[in-house]
C-alpha cells in the first residue's frame, strides 16, 4: 500500500534542519526569558469551550476548533495561550506571589480558509509578567519582545505601538450616522474614502497614524500617548536595529469605551498599551502583544497583566528576503504569453 | 524603491490612467509592451505585472508593497491588507441577475451562479431564501439563461452583455472599483513615499 506523505491544509512537519532551526532559535528564546526572571508554564492542548466564551469574538470564534468528546463535553483545541492562563491563574492569584513572571511555548490551532503561506498550526514562544502596576510593566513586556524577535533571522524588524481605547472619542464624535464599527473598520485599513472628510483630526490620524494635536484623543488618551512616547524614544535608542512607530490607526477597532461595540479582530482582551513586530517584507504581524487586565477582572481577579507572544514559524520561514534586484532583473526579462 | 503590482489585462489600462493622472507616468508599461517586471528608477519604482487574483497574495506576502486590485476581488481573497483609496472606473457593481425581473421569494431554495463563492455565501446568508451556490469560472451569464442556476451573482459595467441575453439586473449588491492596496509592513517602512503617492491619487481627483 502507498502512503502519502501529504498532511491536512495548514500543517507541516519539520524534519531535520528545519526541526533544528526551530529548537535552535526556541532553545535561546528561552534562555533569554529564564535569564530575565521569567519561569516555565506548561499547558494542555485541550480545555473545556465555556470559560472562553466571554473573550471571543465573530472573528476568534470562527477559527477555533471545537468537538464534542465523548463523554458529551464541549472541547476546543488551543487557540490562544493567554486566556487559557488567564482563567488558570485567576482563582489561584490570592496564594501566589507578585509580580508573577512566567513564559510558555507550544502549539495554537487555528483555522484559516485555504490560502497559499496560510498555517493552521501555529508555535508560539510568549510571556506574561502579573501584578506589576503603571508603565513599568509595559516597558519590561515590550524590552523582552524586542529582544526575542531580534533573535529571529528576518530583517528589516518593525514594531508597531498603540494603546486600546485611543480613538474612541475620536470615532464616537466623527461617526454621525455611520455606524462606528464601520468606521474603525475604515481608519485601521486606512481607508481614507471611508473616512471621508468629515473629521479633519480622524482624517490627519488615518494618513500619519497620529491626530495632529494629542488633544483631539481627550485628556486620558492624550496622556497616555504622551507616556507612550517617552516610552518608544527610550526603547528606540536601546534597539537601533528595530524600527519602532507610533501608530493609533493601526489599533483602532481595539475600543474601551462601553458606547463602543467590542473589539474586532482576533484578539479582543487588550485594554491598556499595544504593540505588534513585522519582520522581513511579509503584511502579517509575527508576534503582538499587549495589556490585558480586564481579561482578569472578567475572571474576578484584580491584577494587573502584560504578554506578549511571537510565532517562530513566521518568524524563522515566512519571510524570506525579497529577490535582490539583479535576480529580479533577470525574471524581467520573461514575457507575457 | 517602491515595489507596485499592476493587473495584467483589461483593468491595467484604466489604472495607468488613474496613476499618469497622479504624476506617475509608468513609461513603457502596458500598451504593446510584454514585460512582467519593470525597473524604473528615474520614477522609483519597480512594476510586477500580475493577473487579478494573485495581486492580493503578492501584496500580503511583501513581494510588492503596493498594487490595484479590484474590490470584487479583494472581497473574495480576503487576507489583511491597508486600503487607503478606492479609484472610480465608471459604473461597475457587483449585482444579482436573473432571466425575469423578480427576487426568490422567501423560504425558497435557488441555485446561484458565481466567480465569487466566498462573497455570494456571506451576501445570501442575510437574505430571506437560500441558495446552493454554482462556483463557474467565466461566462456566468449563460447559467441563468440555459437553466444551470436561476440566478447569477456577477459584475454588471454597462448592462449592455444583459440585454443582449435578455437577462435583468435584478439587485445592485455592492459597487465595484479598483483599490489602491499596501501591504502593512511596507506602509510602516515606507510611509512618506506611500502617502505621498496616495495623496496625488487623491489630489489628481480620481479616487472615491
Amino acid at each position: 500500500m502507498r502512503i502519502s506523505a501529504t498532511l491536512p491544509t495548514g500543517m507541516a512537519a519539520l524534519l531535520f534542519e528545519a526541526a533544528r532551526r526551530r529548537r535552535g532559535l526556541e532553545g535561546r528564546m528561552v534562555e533569554e526569558l529564564q535569564g530575565a526572571g521569567y519561569s516555565e508554564v506548561i499547558l494542555p492542548i485541550l480545555d473545556y469551550l465555556e470559560p472562553y466564551e466571554p473573550f471571543l469574538t465573530d472573528a476568534s470564534r470562527s477559527e477555533l476548533y471545537r468537538f464534542i468528546d465523548r463523554d458529551g463535553e464541549l472541547l476546543a483545541l488551543r487557540a490562544d495561550f493567554t486566556p487559557m492562563l488567564a482563567r488558570l491563574l485567576a482563582p489561584r492569584l490570592p496564594s501566589l506571589e507578585l509580580p508573577l513572571r512566567f513564559f510558555y511555548r507550544g502549539d495554537v490551532v487555528r483555522y484559516q480558509e485555504e490560502r497559499a503561506g496560510r498555517q493552521r498550526e501555529f508555535y508560539q514562544v510568549g510571556a506574561e509578567l502579573l501584578g506589576l502596576e503603571g508603565s513599568d510593566a509595559g516597558l519590561e513586556v515590550l524590552r523582552l519582545f524586542l529582544h526575542l524577535l531580534s533573535m529571529g533571522e528576518a530583517r528589516p524588524l518593525r514594531v508597531v505601538l498603540g494603546f486600546a481605547g485611543a480613538l474612541d472619542e475620536l470615532l464616537l464624535e466623527a461617526a454621525g450616522s455611520q455606524p462606528v464599527e464601520e468606521l474603525a473598520a475604515a481608519v485601521s485599513r486606512r481607508e481614507r474614502g471611508g473616512v471621508g472628510r468629515g473629521s479633519p483630526a480622524l482624517r490627519h490620524l488615518v494618513e500619519t497614524g497620529l491626530p495632529d494635536s494629542p488633544r483631539d484623543l481627550g485628556p486620558r488618551a492624550a496622556e497616555k500617548l504622551t507616556q507612550l512616547v517617552e516610552m518608544r524614544d527610550h526603547l528606540a535608542a536601546e534597539f537601533p536595529g528595530v524600527g519602532l512607530a507610533l501608530d493609533l490607526a493601526e489599533f483602532a477597532n481595539q475600543p474601551l469605551d462601553p458606547r463602543l461595540p467590542g473589539a474586532s479582530g482576533g484578539r479582543a482582551y487588550y485594554d491598556g498599551i499595544l504593540f505588534r513586530g513585522y519582520a522581513g517584507h511579509r503584511g502579517l504581524p509575527v508576534g503582538a502583544g499587549g495589556r490585558y487586565d480586564r481579561m482578569f477582572k472578567a475572571l474576578g481577579a484584580e491584577v494587573a497583566a502584560v504578554g506578549f507572544s511571537l510565532d517562530l514559524e513566521r518568524l524563522l520561514n515566512g519571510h524570506a528576503p525579497r529577490p535582490a534586484s539583479a535576480a529580479a532583473g533577470a525574471a524581467a526579462g520573461k514575457e507575457a504569453p | 524603491v517602491i515595489r507596485l503590482a499592476l493587473p495584467k489585462g483589461r483593468n491595467l489600462e484604466p489604472t495607468l490612467a488613474a496613476f499618469r493622472a497622479a504624476g506617475l507616468e509608468l513609461a513603457g508599461v502596458g500598451g504593446e509592451a510584454r514585460k512582467l517586471h519593470l525597473h524604473l528608477p528615474g520614477e522609483g519604482v519597480e512594476v510586477l505585472l500580475l493577473k487579478d487574483w494573485d495581486l492580493p497574495l503578492y501584496v500580503e506576502y511583501g513581494i510588492a508593497d503596493c498594487g490595484v486590485v479590484g474590490s470584487d476581488v479583494l472581497e473574495e481573497v480576503g487576507g489583511d491588507l491597508l486600503v487607503p483609496v478606492r479609484l472610480t472606473d465608471g459604473h461597475s457593481r457587483m449585482s444579482l441577475i436573473g432571466r425575469d425581473g423578480t427576487l426568490p421569494e422567501p423560504g425558497t431554495q435557488v441555485r446561484l451562479a458565481t466567480k465569487y463563492p466566498r462573497t455570494a455565501r456571506r451576501w445570501v446568508a442575510g437574505r430571506p431564501w437560500g441558495a446552493e451556490i454554482v462556483r463557474l469560472s467565466g461566462s456566468i451569464e449563460l447559467a441563468p439563461l440555459l437553466d444551470l442556476a436561476e440566478i447569477a451573482l456577477d459584475i454588471v459595467q454597462t448592462g449592455r452583455t444583459l440585454e443582449e441575453n435578455h437577462l435583468v439586473e435584478l439587485e445592485a449588491v455592492a459597487p465595484v472599483a479598483p483599490c489602491f492596496v499596501v501591504n502593512r509592513a511596507s506602509y510602516q517602512g515606507h510611509r512618506e513615499i506611500l502617502n505621498d503617492l496616495i495623496g496625488r491619487l487623491e489630489a489628481a481627483e480620481v479616487a472615491v
